[in-house]
């Protein structure tokens, strides 16, 4: 066996025989690297989670949103506070479609609803758009079809539906096409059953229990015929800055500047993101003094151990082991102990994130293994060192005269 | 002529006291270890003695004189030098026998091995097999000490320090925690070990242990007195 292993397994079989205080010490260590790792998992399924439901949404989109959300003076998303309130009309809608670099225009008026089928009721979100959402949303019909611009001048009651909410009023989502379902208090005919898109989770609704229908036929529920959103497609990458900048112009004709926003879906995406960062870096540095806390308690548990051993040091040192021989050892018993204390936290994480992944796509990335492994290592060399050199730094003599 | 195995010349060990007094716990020790002796270094309690022996060992340094091994004075040697010599030079057996609780009786007969830095010509795995079949303990190769009893622990010690093949076997009271026939079997064995060529130095307070041995150092005050 090489020396490093010999130090090693003497280390190891010698905390076997130790068991509770080993694991009482290596506490502190555990708790630190299970805040880190567990915050690194939920931090990274986070990002996933966001990436998906936009990239679920495709790209080059603009969101018009009621609010000074990103403006200057505006402070973040809290500036959104009080603008929420459905401000776009139809005009508006009509105004944007004749902008050379728009490819869709896609209009939101939303509610939640009840949605029923002979006896099975079920609350869904109801959106009022036009026929542009489909392809803007990469929304494909599974069975059935899509409203058309037709149905919506027509104002008719159709409706296109997510296949989760298919599948719950009609078991089949191929059974719901031309079906009559009732929408509060009016009935709708069943179009269309859109392919499922994931998404939701969190406890948020899903683009799998929406229904959509014509805006102006959603004029029975949306009685001001005001919308919350109006998304607008770009027809290339290169069209979104001219055609921010179109749209600001001709929403400032009738709206004031302060009261509406323009945002890329990658700005929203920085907000969430910075936000998150500050949220990491304060519970990193929580994160942080809970390992120190570990660490000073492995200083402690080691300074105890030299001390209830120095008569062993000497007879190792009368054996023959050199100053580093010792050094070496009890540095070795302190990364042990840390060492140990990290894997279990890291074993405890891999239990609870499991656990999220059902919920939400956490995970634990090897960089937080590694870091989570190489910071208990540390933390074992940092704070095992000064016991450690105590010990070497005995003499010989002094050491085998103890009692 | 014999070799001489170590000597030493006009050591002494001094303590600075309180108030300025030195204590002399040696005092212008002159000695001389041949190969294959056999002594005892008598003496009452408080003598010298263990501070001898741990000078002989290695372990402690002389505050004046010289310590000759191999026609070399070692007290200029560092720590680590002085180490890997007392590694290779020396074997201790002591009166509380001092093995490790949490190893096995053949780990800790292999302890020394881990910290030597020579190349062996023989395999010590084998050699200690060979030294507890000897002695009788190989049945309890896997026990812990505290599991064994204390004639057993002394002779896995004494195993512990023939695994280098050292010069010189230094015994501190080796017999101080034994029953009497326990202790007369310890001793035998030293006898035997000797007829076999092998360098025994024995420290002890009890003229009837030193009498087994073929040459008394007596000591008193520090000071050599015969
Ligand atoms: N570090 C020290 N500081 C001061 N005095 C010491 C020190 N170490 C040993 N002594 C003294 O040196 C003297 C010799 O000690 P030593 O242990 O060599 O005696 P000994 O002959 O082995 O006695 P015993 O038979 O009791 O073991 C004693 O008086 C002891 O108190
Ligand atoms: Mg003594």
């Amino acid at each position: 066996m090489t020396y490093l292993g010999s130090i090693l397994k003497s280390a190891i079989t010698d905390f076997g025989k130790n068991k509770g205080r080993t694991f009482l010490t290596s506490l502190g260590i555990l708790i630190g690297v299970m805040s880190v790792v567990l915050l690194m998992a939920a931090g990274a399924g986070l990002k996933v989670y966001i990436s998906q439901q936009f990239e679920s949404m495709g790209s080059n989109l603009l969101y018009v949103m009621p609010g000074n959300m990103f403006g200057e003076g505006g402070s973040g998303l809290s500036g959104a506070d009080g603008g929420m309130a459905p401000l776009f009309v139809e005009k508006d809608i009509v105004t944007l479609k004749r902008l050379k670099g728009a490819e869709y225009v896609i209009p939101y008026y939303q509610k939640t609803v009840k949605a029923s089928y002979v006896g099975t009721t079920k609350y869904a979100t109801l959106n009022g758009t036009s026929e542009d959402a489909f392809p803007g949303n990469n929304f494909i019909a599974e069975y059935g079809t899509v409203f058309s611009s037709a149905d919506n001048s027509a104002k008719n009651k159709v409706a296109v539906i997510g296949s989760n909410l298919a599948e719950k009023l009609f078991k089949d989502g191929s059974l719901a096409i031309g079906k009559k379902i009732r929408i509060d208090d009016q009935l709708f005919r069943v179009i269309g059953v859109l392919e499922s898109k994931g998404g939701g989770g969190l406890g948020g609704p899903s683009f799998d229990d929406y229904i959509f229908i014509p805006y102006k036929t959603a004029y029975i529920f949306n009685t001001d015929k005001k919308f919350i959103q109006i998304t607008v497609k770009a027809k290339t990458e290169e069209d979104l800055p001219v055609l921010k900048e179109e749209i600001m112009t001709e929403l400032k004709k009738r709206i004031k500047t302060d009261e509406f926003s323009v945002v890329e879906s990658t700005e929203i995406l920085n907000t969430i993101g910075s936000i998150f960062s500050i949220l990491n870096i304060v519970l990193v540095a929580i994160a942080a003094i809970s390992l120190v806390v570990g660490g000073i308690g492995i200083l402690n548990i080691m300074y105890v151990t030299v001390s209830e051993r120095i008569k062993e040091i000497g007879v190792r040192r009368a054996l023959g082991a050199r100053r580093n021989d010792i050094l070496w050892q009890f540095l070795a018993e302190a990364v042990v102990l840390s060492v140990f204390g990290g894997a279990m936290g890291l074993g405890l994480s891999a239990t609870v994130v499991l656990f999220l992944r059902s919920f939400f796509p956490a995970y634990i990335s090897w960089q937080s293994i590694a870091l989570a492994l190489g910071t208990s290592s540390v933390i074992g060399v940092v704070f095992g060192v000064f016991p450690a050199k105590k010990a070497a730094d005995l003499s010989p003599i002094d050491a085998i005269r103890y009692e | 002529m014999l070799s001489t195995v170590i000597s030493l010349k006009d050591v002494s060990k001094k303590y600075i006291m309180g108030g300025d007094t030195v204590f002399y716990a040696l005092k212008n020790v002159n000695l001389e270890i041949k190969e294959g002796e056999y002594a005892a270094i008598v003496g009452p309690s408080g003598s010298g003695k263990s501070t001898l022996m741990h000078i002989i060992g290695l372990l402690d340094k002389p505050t004046d004189g010289k310590v000759i091994i191999g026609n070399k004075d070692i007290s200029s040697l560092d720590d680590d030098a002085t180490s890997t010599l007392r590694s290779e030079f020396v074997g201790f057996v002591f009166q509380q026998f001092n093995l490790l609780n949490k190893l096995t009786i053949k780990e800790n007969i292999l302890l020394p091995i881990g910290y030597a830095r020579k190349k062996f010509d023989y395999n010590p795995e084998e050699r200690a097999e060979y030294l507890m079949e000897r002695f009788g303990i190989l049945d309890k190769k896997d026990s812990f000490p505290n599991k064994i009893s204390g004639g057993q622990q002394q002779r896995v010690a004494i195993a512990r320090s023939l695994i280098m093949k050292p010069k010189l076997i230094l015994a501190d009271e080796p017999t101080g925690n034994l029953d009497t026939k326990t202790g007369n079997e310890i001793m035998e064995l030293f006898g035997e070990l000797n007829k076999e060529g092998i360098t025994i130095l024995v420290v002890t307070h009890e003229p009837d242990i030193a009498e087994r041995t073929r040459r008394q150092i007596k000591i008193k005050d520090g000071e050599v007195v015969k």
